[in-house]
């Protein structure tokens, strides 16, 4: 690991401990504030600083230095976390976390203007205003003497315990060495028992010596600084050492006193008159020789890492909790997959060349080897896979600030957080996510007033929900607000011209209306809801991971979003069909059973339903939809598809069975024919369609409501005039 | 033999920025990511100097240092404490667990390597 990795690392960290800070901060608004919490909460910011002082990064040290008084102060008890300090901590947050992302993407920071609000608030709160600047440590001691080479005097009185505390005197004086030159050392055994008295384990080593070297007399007292606590330390100039000695600084009894004055006076002391005459050396400038020589380490440090290929490059700190996890990049990964897909089909062209052969151990061979790449398919997708946590988390943040804004009590329900889901997926639904969050609480939950009157609790609840269901994943945003208005949607539907006046729609349709483009009810457009993104972008980022979204609304009692998505975007189970000569594939999720089509249906043109068990289901013959020749005398095959709640009967030449297959896009000529959402290749070579079961409900729903509302179909296919439901 | 130095601290990048500067020098470095788990590495190994940081998860640097002390082979070893300024209080606990030296965070890899070469030179 070089110094580039480091700081790649130092930027994963804080950012991971930042989420952190902000988890602490919103919890700990509904909870009792815990010790242990609070503690967290400061080493947070405790370790940010401490490690951003490590990279030279003297902006976020500054601030975060504040803001860890504040924390300190917080977790001592003298500030308790109330309301305006969890803001005021939150939006530091923010702040610390736009100054690293500024260095991340080496681009300006954060301005200086809300920094200096941020600290001014801090300042007013934990009342040391204006408080030391954080960035360098004091200096040793004042006074510093500008560094010439000199002789000087050094006593050093080791006290008794330094052994115990882990100082070996040995230790400092070889350190001492590297700074110059000692020319001569006394040692002194003041207190040296005999015999039994003798405690090894106790110094009784102390030392007078004589120093030649170009250095300050800062620096010197800087080489005793850990021993300073235990041990009496003097140091002089050669040429004023009996006026320090006079002075007596280190408080030294007499009996001391006196040794050292008759060691030093061995070592060269000069009488206090020579001395005067000697020493007219005063502090020029404070030559802090340590601060001097980090200087050029820290400026290669804080240079931005320019050689960083990846930020994501993987961590290679050996650490307990990091240890479970190894961060790969995403294009291995999805090259990885790519390779098991080719592998899927290389593995079917075997079974089916295994089958033709017809020879028992080689079709069991071939078995054997589809089984393992089915588990290596599973596994390497489970790879991709990660829990929906990660972009429910940041809501409860979104929830909280939105609420304050609109002056609404709202708390957030998080529901299946660990469900897990294609990494390439989560990134994209964020913000569909976010948007239905912001309207549910915009336009969803009523003010607290209207709450009361209605019977409700004042606090209004919204709901994130997550789960597996057949195949796919479903995600729920849910609230328990005013349910939408269906005749407001269906009055600005028919303002708008997005349907006519005497069209006739089902509750789901009128939901459904709102994802149009441009629409919105809401009489006033606030600063939350109207920020461009109209729920048709919702729609579209759901439809383009495949997925479908559908509104259940019930008046004063709640609005439900329900998205379905599919588990992932790479390879999907498909369900094999004959349609003429060629081969298309259903995704297995959308399939729910298959039935023969019977015998009466098979001409009819007209006959565009069957009765599936006292149910109505509308009928597609996919081989004149597609416009392909039929299959002479094929047994045709009806396969029910469902998406959402409507069923659709796919009428196929041939049913071939399910296979595991790759998708692979279609280029872009092809891009205006929705039906067909792709293509995949069959194990003997073929290439096989894969249809899209939305698009082909879509359009059968189109067609029915096309055609019942002309009068002549309804007579003959003798149909009530009323829509089904 | 090069000289061995422990660093406990829960941010694995300082431990990495540390023991860059640490190595440079030509020291060995054996990283702990927090008290208990520098306590399991310690595992009778001569150590010259431990660096800790006070405010960990699982085993605070404090109690790290007690319980190390109290280890026969480790009696002697020499720790310096990272520290803000504003722990006080902290340092007086330390200093009950024979902790005298102290750095104060945030600092620079060169001034640790400073204050480490006082305790034990490479």
């Amino acid at each position: 690991m070089n110094l580039d990795q480091a700081i790649q690392a130092f930027f994963d960290e804080a950012f991971e401990l930042l989420q952190q800070m902000e988890d602490i901060l919103l919890d700990a608004e509904s909870t009792q504030s815990d010790p242990e919490l609070l503690n967290a909460l400061f080493r947070t910011i405790h370790t940010i600083k401490g490690s951003a002082g490590l990279f030279a990064l003297d902006g976020i040290v500054g601030f975060t230095h504040q803001v860890e008084n504040a924390l300190d102060r917080l977790r001592s008890g003298e500030l308790t976390l109330n309301e305006n300090l969890t803001s005021l901590l939150l939006r530091c947050h923010d702040h610390v976390k736009a100054m690293l992302q500024a260095l991340v993407n080496q681009s300006d920071g954060p301005d200086e203007a809300s920094q200096a609000a941020l600290l001014a608030e801090l300042a007013a709160l934990t009342a040391t205003a204006g408080g030391t600047p954080a960035s360098e440590p004091e200096p040793a001691t004042a006074t510093a003497d500008t560094a010439a080479t000199m002789d000087w005097l050094l006593y050093l009185g080791f006290g008794p315990d330094v052994l115990r505390h882990g100082l070996d005197p040995a230790s400092f004086l070889s350190y001492l060495a590297t700074l110059g030159e000692v020319s001569h050392v006394i040692p002194l055994l003041p207190g040296l028992q005999a015999g039994t008295a003798y405690d090894p384990e106790q110094n009784y080593l102390q030392l007078a010596l004589r120093f030649r070297g170009e250095t300050t007399l800062a620096t010197l007292h800087d080489v005793f600084e850990f021993a300073r606590e235990d041990s009496h330390i003097l140091i002089a100039p050669l040429a004023g050492a009996a006026a320090t000695l006079a002075r007596n600084e280190a408080g030294l009894g007499d009996t001391e006193l006196a040794q050292v004055h008759a060691h030093w006076l061995t070592l060269g002391m000069q009488t206090p008159d020579e001395a005067v005459a000697a020493s007219p050396d005063e502090p020029e400038q404070a030559a802090d020789s340590g601060a001097q020589s980090a200087a050029p380490l820290a400026a290669s440090v804080a240079a931005p890492p320019a050689g960083s290929s990846n930020p994501k490059k993987a961590k290679t700190a050996e650490k307990a909790g990091e240890g479970r996890f190894i961060r790969v990049e995403a294009e291995k990964l999805d090259a990885l997959i790519n390779l098991i897909g080719e592998l899927v089909i290389a593995g079917a062209a075997g079974n089916l060349l295994a089958r033709q052969h017809g020879a028992m151990a080689l079709q069991e061979w071939s078995q054997g080897i589809s089984t393992l790449i089915e588990q290596i398919r599973t596994g390497t997708l489970s790879m991709r896979m990660v829990q929906i946590g990660e972009i429910f988390n940041r809501f409860p943040r979104v929830v909280r600030d939105v609420t304050k804004e609109l002056g609404k009590d709202v708390q957030l329900d998080i529901v299946g957080a660990d469900t897990e889901l294609d990494k390439s997926m989560i990134d994209k639904l964020g913000d569909p996510l976010m948007h239905l969050i912001r309207n549910a609480i915009d336009h969803g939950i009523e003010t607290v007033a209207v709450r009361t009157e209605r019977g409700k609790p004042a606090r209004g609840t919204v709901r994130l929900n997550a789960y597996h269901e057949s195949g796919s994943i479903l995600i729920e945003v849910s609230d328990d607000g005013g349910g939408l208005h269906r005749d407001r949607i269906l009055a600005k539907a028919i303002d708008r011209g997005l349907i006519t006046a005497d069209a006739a729609l089902t509750e789901q349709e009128i939901f459904a209306l709102i994802f149009e483009p441009g629409f919105s009810t809401a009489a006033q457009v606030t600063s939350i809801s109207g920020r461009g993104v109209g729920m048709d972008v919702v729609r579209r980022s759901i439809e383009q991971l495949r997925g479908t979204i559908q509104i259940d609304s019930t008046p004063d009692v709640g609005t439900v979003f329900r998205i379905r998505l599919p588990l992932t975007l790479a390879i999907i189970d498909g369900f094999l069909v004959e349609i003429g000569k060629a081969t298309y594939v259903i995704p297995l999720e959308a399939v729910i059973e298959c039935i023969e089509l019977p015998e009466a249906l098979r001409d009819a043109s007209h006959a565009d339903h069957l009765n599936l068990r006292g149910e109505l289901l509308p009928l597609l013959r996919l081989a004149s939809f597609l416009e392909v020749p039929a299959a002479e005398n094929a047994r045709q095959n009806v396969v029910v598809v469902r998406t959402g709640d409507r069923k659709v009967g796919l009428v196929v030449d041939g049913l071939l069975g399910e296979f595991q297959t790759v998708i692979k896009p279609l280029g872009s000529m092809f891009s205006h024919i929705k039906v067909i959402g792709g293509s995949t290749i069959l194990g003997n070579g073929q290439i096989a369609l894969i249809l899209d079961v939305n698009e082909l409900v879509q359009h059968v729903t189109l067609r029915d409501s096309a055609r019942f509302s002309l009068t002549h179909d309804f007579a003959m296919l003798g149909i009530s005039s009323q829509p089904t439901k | 033999m090069a000289k061995t130095i422990m660093i406990v601290d829960d941010s694995s990048s300082l431990r990495t920025v540390v023991g860059l500067a640490l190595k440079g020098a030509g020291y060995d470095v054996v990283e702990g990511c927090d008290g208990r788990d520098a306590l399991a590495k310690l595992d009778g190994r001569k150590i010259h100097l431990v660096i800790s940081d006070v405010n960990m998860p699982n085993m605070d640097g404090i109690t790290f240092v007690k319980q190390m002390k109290n280890l026969p082979a480790y009696k002697f070893t020499p720790v310096i404490m990272l520290t803000t300024e504003a722990s006080e209080a902290k340092k007086t606990e330390g200093r009950d667990a024979g902790v005298k030296a102290w750095v104060v965070k945030p600092f620079q890899p060169q001034q640790m390597l400073m204050a480490v070469q006082k305790l034990v030179l490479p």
